[in-house]
């Protein structure tokens, strides 16, 4: 009895700690989309990294049981929305490239940050290739390698955080 | 009771293969329904309006930053500012008289033709909010949406000329497709010498293109090209681009022509979106026909060879 009763509680516990962690993906995502909506024009806009793709893939890669395709595709279709792109062009995007991010998900979290940083690169890329053949089927022009700059930022940003002093405690802390 | 503590490190649910296959056929049904049907229009519209507030909390920030710097403007500015603006005033006054003198002249003159007058435009004063997400593409929304009784296919211009036109309405902002855009077109004539021309956008730099003139089109550089106005959309007259060169080259039969938007495609928070001119004859005649075609659309041919040869 006094088993039961524990596991039961250890189980309930685990839910809360599941559910904590649920909110702060889903706060976190949040806050990259309000980011991503910040009124850039010019030259920022086109330097912008892609915050809501780096928060989805630092969660597919940390939390896959919480963050899934599912998660990816509806922020795309988000982003579709924000941009007045065609419908499903983003989430079309978003979705492949967190498929990819989950085929080596397993190897990935053992990875170091450099090695790791070099896959997201990767991944980055591939989301603005999909993006950008999507878009040339309904019309849309090339306009040189300045189209993937979103992707070189992106990655530095990504850098830059997982190696600055913070996150190193958070990731010792965890 | 082992079996109730199930490891949580593997991932539950279906497989990421199984919902990869569901949402990509979900949004390749999506794209291809958008792009060839309008009926998601509506749902697109209802999630804007969704996230409207997502964007409000977006731009808190950079409206507080301007509404604390335009406060602390320094006096001696505001001062040089009206300064300025009364002179301009000034000037514009004298210039308003003698356009009343030309107005009255040219209506009078209008009615000895029998033609329709050209009707002075109402416009809506509409705020840019921000540029569209898409650097390659050159659309902004602003702050005027289906509630303000805008329309799709509204011209949009600035004090200085057009800027572009309203392509896609929500209920509280609107897309207006710049002028510079890939995608839009705009019928123009040249001021000089009354030539027709089409206006087509670049899309890469803030400028736009005139293709299909031959070789030997009479345009020079500092042409200003104006909207013709048959297109029912834009009023005739209003600025449009200068012209910034023209190149002839001998393997193409026409010239490549360039010019510079006439006004601030690119610097302006305030726009007017005109509202559309329903006295112009043009515009009727082709409302008229577009709703003579939806009714009967097996006649279009037979309608479009006779409207070809009814004035002879």
């Amino acid at each position: 009895m006094l088993k039961i009763r524990s596991t039961k509680k250890k189980k309930s516990q685990e839910e809360i700690m599941d559910q904590h962690s649920r909110r702060r993906v889903y706060f976190s995502l949040l806050a990259a989309l309000l980011l991503q909506l910040l009124p850039f024009s010019g030259l920022l806009l086109q330097i912008k990294p892609d915050f809501l793709l780096l928060a989805l893939l630092f969660w597919l890669l940390r939390a896959p049981h919480i963050c899934n395709v599912g998660i990816a595709w509806t922020a795309g279709i988000i982003m579709d929305l924000v941009s007045g792109d065609l419908f499903g062009q983003n989430a079309l995007a978003y979705a492949l490239t967190a498929f990819l991010a989950l085929m080596y998900q397993r190897r990935l979290i053992l990875f170091t940050v450099l090695q790791q940083s070099a896959y997201v690169f990767l991944l980055l890329l591939v989301n603005q290739a999909i993006l950008l053949m999507l878009k040339s089927f309904s019309g849309a022009e090339y306009f040189g390698w300045v189209y993937f700059m979103p992707s070189f930022t992106g990655i530095l940003f990504w850098y830059a955080v997982l190696h600055s002093r913070y996150s190193f405690n958070f990731m010792a802390h965890k | 009771m082992d079996q109730q503590q199930a490891p949580r490190f593997f991932i539950h649910g279906p497989s990421p293969f199984a919902r990869l296959i569901v949402f990509s056929t979900l949004s390749l049904a999506l794209m291809a329904s958008d792009s060839k049907s309008s009926y998601l229009h509506q749902v697109r519209q209802l999630l804007v309006t969704a996230i409207h507030p997502l964007h409000f909390v977006a731009f808190s920030p950079f409206k507080l930053a301007n509404d604390v710097q335009s406060y602390f403007v320094a006096q001696q500015s505001l001062k040089n500012e009206i300064e300025v603006l009364k002179k301009k005033n000034l000037y514009q006054g004298v210039q308003l008289q003698s356009l009343a003198m030309f107005k009255n002249e040219n209506d009078n003159l209008r009615t000895l033709l029998e033609t329709s007058k050209a009707g002075a435009h109402s416009s809506q004063l509409a705020e840019i909010m921000y540029t569209g997400r898409d650097p390659f593409t050159h659309k902004v929304i602003v702050n005027l949406g289906a509630k303000n009784k805008i329309l799709a296919g509204q011209a949009v211009v600035d004090s200085a000329g057009v800027i572009g036109q309203v392509t896609r309405v929500f209920t509280y902002t609107s897309e207006v497709t710049l002028l510079t855009d890939k995608d839009l077109l705009i019928p123009v004539q040249v001021e000089r010498n009354t030539l027709r021309a089409i206006v087509f956008g670049n899309g890469r730099n803030n400028s736009v293109n005139l293709p299909y003139l031959p070789a030997n089109v009479d345009i020079k550089k500092g042409d200003k090209l104006v909207t013709s106005g048959i297109d029912g959309i834009y009023p005739p007259g209003l600025a449009v681009a200068i012209v910034e060169s023209v190149n002839t080259n001998v393997r193409s039969p026409f010239a490549q022509i360039v010019a510079i938007p006439a006004a601030g495609t690119q610097n302006h928070r305030q726009v007017l979106i005109l509202t559309r001119d329903t006295n112009n004859l043009v515009a009727k005649d082709i409302e008229k026909v577009l709703g003579a075609d939806a009714q009967n659309p097996l006649n279009k041919k037979e309608k479009v060879s006779r409207r070809n040869h009814g004035p002879t």
